[in-house]
């Protein structure tokens, strides 16, 4: 569950979000779609606590949050493995076992093989799966997803999409999942939310446009 | 310490989202451009470039040999002299006594000032309220001359170890103090926040994110801090010592043995080069691995 409350948030004297409220039950998967620059990554890092709201209240229900940034956000010095490890390393996972965990999300988003190599060694999409595995692998309650298949060519793009799907299928985590496309939005989400700049959020109607 | 750009007090990380900047913030121009290159180059080009470094070196001799062709022996003795009494000592054990002696004192006073400066630095990188205590220090501890440091340390300390091992401990600590700070500033703000989104443990944060985050600028501090240590290690041995290298060019002054106080000035080259060559390049190249691609 997400709730937002009259949500204001600025940076400086740009005013991006102000009294933003709307609600996502639990297990619902939300798309959003908005104009670059309206605000749809400030909300998810409002969502995670990264930030702040300068007024208002944001709640989450308790639970483990996967997150996959806009940009892969790996820890460079480290392997893929063992970027993917990190995160279940923090749950208190042993590192022998975080690395298992790590290896099997990494075969299923299709980089079994490149385990031991260095974020610099990937290609932007493959970098972008290992932080897409790296959400997965914790068994997030709460997925945050920010453009996660920006950087990756069709063919493989569906395939993420059916683990995706699987995913919810079997754990039902609640999930906020940010796209500039309209279209896949609708097909994927139960509710899908366009945010428009100085406006809010407004709802799209799914069932209209499948 | 002509070399350390002094640190300035501020927000080096006001602009969101922005990567963390390669070496040391203040000393790119002295040591990053060396690191940064290293594994990008072909082979060719590196040749090319070693065998540049190796005219150089020539120049330098000859440039030398010529000198003291024109020059009074008794103030600059010729390379084949040089080597002459350098085999001298090297044969007879003094050599490599003083150099014991001398690099027992660099160690212990390199390894007591760059821990010092290293810790303070993570934990001042840190907390905004420590870094601002400890701006006095680090403004006095790098403003105050070699020299007056030496004079206070024999004065503390009396003569030998202890004496030198404090001067060279309290100038290598600034320098990489300074470094650290920057390099906790400089850490991509982006990869904190993904640890703070995976509730990263202070010890997972540090272990994952900041120690390699800083392992540039701090080896490229420490790089720095060794060269300022070899030459306070010197500046100490002579003013404050009855032994070791310094100790031992300044009696050869005394004396007048100019082939000897020539053959000294080569050994304090090659510590160097040993150091930097065989302990400290390599250490950089194996902690640096991760950027071989060159990302
Ligand atoms: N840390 C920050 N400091 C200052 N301004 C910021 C910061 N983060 C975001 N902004 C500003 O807030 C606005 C919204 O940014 P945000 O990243 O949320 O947009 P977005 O909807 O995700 O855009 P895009 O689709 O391009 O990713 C932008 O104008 C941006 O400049
Ligand atoms: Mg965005």
């Amino acid at each position: 569950m997400i709730v937002f409350e009259e949500v204001s948030k600025s940076f400086d004297s740009l005013e991006v979000l102000s009294g933003l409220s709307f609600h996502i039950a639990t297990g619902q998967m939300v798309g959003m779609v908005g104009p670059s620059g309206s605000g749809k990554t400030t909300i998810l890092k409002l969502v995670t606590g990264i930030l702040t709201p300068d007024k208002g209240s944001v709640r989450v229900a308790e639970g483990v949050v996967g997150y996959v940034f806009q940009e892969p956000r790996l820890l460079p010095w480290r392997t893929a493995v063992d970027n993917v490890a990190a995160p279940l390393r923090a749950r208190g996972r042993i590192k022998a076992e975080a690395r298992e965990i790590a290896a099997h999300w990494l075969r299923r988003v299709e980089l079994g093989g490149f385990e031991h190599y260095h974020p610099a060694e990937l290609s932007g999409g493959m970098a972008q799966r290992v932080s897409i595995a790296r959400a997965f692998a914790v068994e997030p309650r709460i997925l945050l997803m920010d453009e996660p298949f920006s950087n990756v060519d069709a063919a493989l793009k569906g395939s993420l999409m059916q683990i995706l799907t699987s995913i919810i299928r079997e754990r039902k985590p609640t999930v906020l999942y940010v796209t500039h496309d309209q279209a896949e939005a609708i097909r994927l989400a139960d509710r899908v939310v366009e945010l428009v700049p100085g406006n809010g959020l407004r709802e799209l109607d799914v069932r209209d446009r499948a | 310490m002509g070399s350390t750009t002094p640190h300035k007090g501020t927000e080096a990380d006001g602009a969101p989202e922005s990567g963390a900047p390669e070496g040391g913030v203040g000393f790119r121009g002295v040591v990053a451009a060396s690191e940064a290159g290293a594994g990008r180059r072909s082979g060719m080009v590196r040749r090319a470039r070693a065998a540049y470094v190796v005219a150089g070196v020539l120049a330098m001799l000859v440039a030398w040999q010529l000198l003291s062709f024109v020059v009074s022996p008794a103030v600059m003795a010729s390379p084949a002299d040089t080597a002459k009494a350098l085999a001298g000592l090297a044969w007879g054990s003094k050599l490599w006594v003083e150099l014991l002696i001398t690099l027992k004192r660099l160690v212990i006073g390199l390894a007591m000032g760059a821990a010092v400066g290293w810790l303070l630095g993570i934990v001042a990188g840190v907390h905004r309220q420590l870094r601002s205590f400890l701006e006095p220090l680090r403004w006095v501890s790098m403003t105050v001359p070699a020299v007056i440091i030496a004079v206070l340390a024999m004065l503390w300390f009396g003569l030998g170890d202890l004496a030198v091992i404090f001067l060279v401990a309290v100038i290598v600590f600034p320098t990489m103090y300074v470094n650290t700070v920057s390099g906790v500033q400089a850490v991509d703000r982006r990869l904190t926040e993904m640890g703070q989104v995976y509730h990263f443990s202070r010890r997972l944060l540090l272990t994952e994110v900041y120690l390699p985050g800083i392992a540039s600028p701090v080896l490229a501090g420490l790089t720095l801090a060794t060269g300022v240590a070899v030459r306070a290690v010197v500046l100490g041995e002579v003013l404050g010592a009855m032994n070791g290298i310094g100790h031992a060019f300044s009696r050869a002054m005394a004396y007048l043995e100019t082939p000897e106080l020539f053959a000294w000035i080569v050994v304090l080259l090659a510590l160097m080069a040993v150091i930097e060559f065989g302990v400290l390049r390599p250490v950089r190249r194996r902690i640096m691995r991760w950027r071989k691609a060159g990302g």
